[in-house]
């Protein structure tokens, strides 16, 4: 393990209750590392695997995306739909010689500040344990 | 003389937060008494007795946003002393000192911690409460604080005032709406289980409480030697209470469920015990969660009695009662699902105002009404009223609009005209970035001046600076100004967070004559400020963030807010007491209604009902024959609907005829039926028959010697998943009714699902009315030996009948349910019921769900009734009037904007091949194939924004206006440049 390494990771989170559980976070001064980039998007149903893939190639290290509890989607089932979606984008990514686990779905509600925060510290753990991201040395991505 | 127009609410329970909200909505100004110093000071139902964890309220009922419009205005630490006039002219006097910490112009910039010199453990004098997500509120230690004023000298908003006074006010207000909180039952009311006697008994609302910030985890059931118990016992303690100590909402059963099925979940080796008297879990799908918890391996033991005593520190030693037998089990941790008490403060607003209480000490409310109290013009909602659930108290709320109408004189609260928003296609593309300093308090957190200067080198920033704030009104403006001056026409807010404050930045961006689309709003404070420490990196991390955020708003695109006319008339389907009730309310407050009905007669499941019900009931039809605004069609039927909401279009079928119609909302009054058994005999021998024959039989005279009434005939099995709720309640009437003949009553049953004001189950007992308990897989038989007509139990034992009585349940018209849910697009539930957006399965109670902008929620097409779930009488009237609120504020509109406003999804036609996809997976049917052009189309009305359809589509043709793909992809490449 790479002491200086320090992974880019972007965390995709829903309008409602990932943005929330991160504005909790806030409010309580919850700590986190600085290499957690936050993405917004309304809701997690609305990315599509083109764009997650996009941040890998890009050369992100992790990827975490966070909706809300299940039966909570704001709209409808959107977190069904992306959940269902990182499992396909886990395949795609192996095949691309990454390791499935540099993409994590974890369901974090509006006051889930904690919760949000423990997720960022683990995966960041987690990725600094693994390594960079290959796709980075790579000239053809 | 003229009614007042303003409204008084006194207390915060849901049901008064959602009357404010509504009467907001419909343009009634409201006045919010609020007993406590902040939201939640004095504890509501949502956060205490959700059967979840978390709970969102405060975020869905957009109190600030009609704060700031001038609709609401708040009192806090208010109490009422005095009320003189009458219905629609009440004077109202009450005392109220403002908040320390005002928390509508408070920035929440944390200074005032910071120079807060007392230290008290882990936190200052002052701190933000541990517990609230949506807005900060702080709080002041009084213990502890000094009063040293550094705090109010360093609030760069003046929010913070350490000393505020006491103020009479007095108010002129049309109605008074009482929502006062429930009381928490006390240590000494929970003694039989020990409670506060061993850190291993807790309430389930402390456990829902305290893990509001981590959900649900291990965590939560720590003991204090730090131990992860792992067996444990879910008590539900009004099942073992007396009458009077603790009274039982509907939830709590399930609230039991729930709470087994998550620590199974998170301790999947605990071995959880749910102890109750009988699963009285009678909501729509809270069924499913008993099945739920036995497949997740919960024992559920319905015992007679339970006692908790700790064993020594970390057990806790449980006596029960089952079968007359005595046993004991020793436990680790064991949680209490309370229920509530009767208001406290009934006594005092029966003095006050002179409403009365009933004889279980919550306010009395008039037969057939939904929140009227004894005194016209004052209404009484929620946990006041009785103990209840949050879709209860919340369908009150609104229903106190339908009935509150009548005292209340014209609107007086209209929403301000939104500015005009310039053209800036014909610009060149300028980006500002405006960095806000929250009135100079960031600046000791990070250099901003530095960050500005970075940020003005980026090559697109034509214009970089730094601003005091944008959520105050005076700093909207300046801020607004400084946009026009600086003649960008993009803007990037650098600022703290745009959930809670969204609408204050967009107004901002629209002040400066700009379309919010040409916006992005980036979460300074929230993602770096308050999380960060290391000043270097903060600096990076907030530079990479608004290179980011300045790539995406290069290629955002404006687009304009559509507006639409909204046609104020009502189609009711379905004529039974739901929709009688529904079509009268509405046509009473002077909207066309059409009422069609699919037999001959009005009235619909008339033959149930009692006395006095029949009696509500052919007065209600003749004042909907009456009506000039009703018109009613007897064997009709719809033959078609197209449209969206507000703008129905279709066509019903009357005597062969089609007659077109054009209706802006939907009722769904369909009902449903009794269900017929085909087991124990009936229809076979004449001594069998069902609770509504023999209510109807029922005439004072000796019917038979020895009755034996069979519960559960048709529900809560594998083909009816659901409890009928009405059955349990009409068999202990009927019973009583034949005790009182003389005959010999035994009910056999399988959960005794009695609620409700009177205690039918309590009287049944007490007159000597005997109650068997059978398995919920063995029935009992009823079998003919020669003439003799016997029961045989599920223990073999024989009984000899003259009748036996069978409480059929109710089932749905499957079959007509289907019919219009094609017709209409409308959702069914897997039971056949109507679904509806605030019973997403499997959470009732999910207030996000209840609270959503519920007039919308179902695209104007409502369930009431029992087309939505089995209902008693009353409650059938309560979902009537609730929805006859809602539609009354939409009806009421001329005009009326999309509800996402610009923000929706769009297509690009020249890359959309017509593949339907995006068509099958819009949970909104807010898309479809244009005929012609064979491109998917979006309904601007109907779009929600969420994006599913950007996810599927092949072609990438499909796109949020906010979230285009090619804005998304720029931001990602800038975020990891």
């Amino acid at each position: 393990m790479n002491k200086n390494f320090t992974p880019k990771i972007i965390y995709f989170m829903c309008n409602w209750c990932g943005t929330g559980g991160a504005e909790s976070a806030s409010a309580h001064h919850l700590y986190y590392p600085e290499n957690v980039l936050p993405y917004r998007v309304n809701c997690t149903g609305s990315l599509s695997t083109v764009l997650i893939l996009r941040a890998f190639i890009d050369g992100a290290d992790g990827v975490i995306i966070s909706g809300c509890h299940p039966g909570d989607c704001h709209y409808e089932d959107g977190n069904f739909r992306e959940r269902k979606r990182v499992a396909t984008i886990k395949s795609i990514i192996e095949s691309l010689g990454l390791e499935e686990d540099r993409i994590w779905f974890r369901y974090v509600a509006h006051g889930e500040g904690k919760r949000f925060v423990d997720t960022t510290t683990e995966f960041n753990d987690y990725i600094k344990k693994i390594g960079p991201n290959p796709l980075k040395e790579r000239s053809d991505t | 003389m003229a009614k007042e127009s303003s409204v008084l609410i006194y207390g915060t329970n849901l049901g008064g937060y959602r009357a404010a909200y509504a009467l907001c909505k419909k343009g009634h100004k409201v006045i919010l008494l609020n007993r406590g110093s902040y939201v939640d000071d004095i504890r509501n139902q949502t956060l205490s007795q959700l059967p979840l964890d978390f709970c969102w309220m405060c975020g869905h009922f957009p109190q600030r946003l009609f704060k700031a419009l001038g609709c609401v205005q708040d009192f806090y630490n208010a109490e009422l002393l005095e009320v003189s006039g009458q219905a629609g002219d009440f004077t109202v006097k009450f005392k109220t000192k403002p908040q320390v910490v005002n928390n509508f112009i408070c920035t929440e910039c944390d200074e005032c911690i910071e120079v807060c010199p007392e230290v008290v453990g882990d936190r200052k004098a002052i701190y933000v409460h541990p517990e609230i997500g949506w807005e900060n509120i702080y709080l002041i230690d009084w213990e502890n604080c000094t009063k040293c004023g550094k705090c109010e000298e360093v609030c760069p908003t003046d929010a913070l005032k350490l000393e505020r006074s006491e103020e009479v006010q007095e108010v002129k207000v049309a109605a008074i709406i009482l929502a006062l909180e429930y009381n928490d039952p006390t240590i000494e009311d929970l003694k039989n289980f020990s409670f506060g006697k061993s850190p291993s008994i807790v309430k389930n609302s402390e456990i829902a409480r305290n893990s509001l910030l981590t959900n649900f985890v291990k965590d939560s059931v720590k003991l204090p030697s730090g131990k992860i118990p792992q067996n444990f016992a879910v008590v539900v303690t009004p099942h073992f209470n007396n009458h009077g100590t603790e009274y039982e909402s509907y939830n709590l059963s399930v609230s039991a469920a729930y709470r087994g099925v998550r620590l199974k979940e998170i301790l999947p080796e605990s071995d959880v015990t749910i102890f109750l008297k009988d699963y009285r879990g009678f909501g729509k799908r809270h069924y499913r969660w008993y099945k739920k918890a036995l497949d997740a391996g919960v024992h559920i033991e319905k015992v007679d009695d339970i006692k908790a005593s700790p064993k020594n520190k970390e057990e806790v030693n449980l006596q029960y009662e089952k079968d007359g037998k005595s046993h004991e089990k020793t436990v680790e941790y064991t949680i209490l699902i309370n229920g509530q008490k009767s208001p406290n403060l009934m006594k005092d607003m029966s003095e006050i105002c002179g409403v009365k209480a009933d004889e279980n000490g919550f306010c009395n409310i008039k037969p057939f009404s939904c929140s009227e109290t004894d005194v016209d013009g004052i209404f009484a909602v929620g946990e006041f009223t009785g103990p209840k659930g949050n879709p209860e108290a919340i369908w009150e709320g609104c229903a106190t609009l339908t009935e509150s109408l009548k005292y209340l004189g014209e609107t007086n609260f209209k929403p301000p005209a939104p500015p005009s928003l310039r053209n800036v296609d014909v610009e060149e593309k300028k980006i500002g970035v405006f960095i806000c300093s929250c009135f100079g308090t960031f600046n000791d957190k990070m250099d901003l001046n530095d960050l500005k200067e970075t940020v003005e080198a980026i090559p697109d920033v034509s214009h970089a600076e730094i601003i005091k704030g944008c959520c105050t009104p005076p700093s909207i403006k300046e801020t607004a100004e400084l946009i026009k001056k600086s003649g960008v026409n993009r803007v990037v807010l650098a600022v703290c967070t745009p959930i809670q404050k969204l609408l204050k930045f967009r107004k901002t961006v629209m002040m400066a004559g700009l379309n919010p689309l040409l916006s992005e709003f980036l979460r300074l404070r929230e993602d770096v400020i308050n999380v960060h420490k290391d000043k270097v990196k903060m600096l990076e991390k907030s530079l990479t963030l608004i290179k980011a955020a300045v790539a995406k708003t290069k290629k955002s695109v404006q687009n304009p807010t559509l507006k639409e006319s909204f046609t104020p008339h009502a189609l009711v389907i379905g004529a039974g007491l739901s929709g009688l009730t529904c079509a009268s309310e509405i046509a009473d407050n002077g909207f066309q209604v059409t009422l069609i009905e699919k037999n001959e007669n009005l009235g619909g499941n008339e033959k149930y009902f009692d006395k006095q019900q029949k009696e509500y009931l052919d007065k209600l039809i003749s004042k909907v024959k009456d009506n000039q605004n009703i018109k009613v069609y007897q064997k009709a039927e719809l033959k078609r609907m197209s449209g969206y909401a507000g703008n129905f279009y279709g066509a019903i079928l009357s005597e062969k005829k089609e007659i077109p119609i054009d209706v802006g909302v939907i009722v769904l009054a369909t009902g449903a039926k009794e269900h017929k058994p085909k087991e124990f005999l009936y229809g076979e021998d004449q001594r069998v028959i069902t609770q509504t024959e023999l209510q109807n039989n029922l005439n004072g005279k000796k019917i038979g010697n020895q009755v034996v009434m069979i519960q559960c005939v048709g529900s809560k099995n594998d083909e009816h998943p659901y409890c009928s709720r009405v059955c349990c309640n009409q068999a202990l009437k009927n019973a009583l009714s034949l005790k009182e003949t003389g005959s010999e009553v035994t009910i056999l049953y399988r959960d005794m699902t009695n609620y409700g004001k009177e205690n039918y189950y309590q009287k049944a007992l007490d007159s000597g009315v005997k109650f068997i308990r059978f398995e919920d897989n063995k029935y009992p038989e009823v079998k003919k030996n020669a003439d003799a007509l016997e029961v045989i139990k599920s223990d073999g034992e024989k009984i000899k009948v003259d009748l036996v009585v069978l409480s059929t349940g109710i089932e749905p018209d499957e079959e007509n349910n289907r019919n219009l849910s094609n017709l209409l697009g409308y959702p069914m539930d897997k039971d056949g019921f109507f679904d509806s957006d605030v019973n997403v399965y499997p959470y009732e109670e999910s207030i996000k769900r209840l609270f959503k902008p519920y007039e919308w929620a179902t695209n104007c097409i409502y369930p009431v009734g029992l087309a939505h779930s089995p209902r008693a009488f009353e409650e059938s009237i309560l979902t009537a009037r609730d929805i006859a609120g809602r539609a009354l504020i939409l009806l009421g509109k001329k005009m009326l904007p999309a509800p996402n406003a610009m923000y929706i999804a769009e297509v690009k036609d020249a890359l959309c091949m017509g593949c339907g996809i995006c068509v099958d997976v819009c949970a909104y049917s807010a898309r479809a194939i244009d005929i012609e052009k064979k491109i998917a189309v979006v309904h601007p009305f109907l779009c929600d924004s969420c994006g599913s359809c950007v996810s599927v589509c092949p072609n990438d043709a499909s796109y949020l206006r906010d979230f285009m793909s090619n804005q998304t992809i720029s931001t990602l490449d800038a975020l990891l440049a």
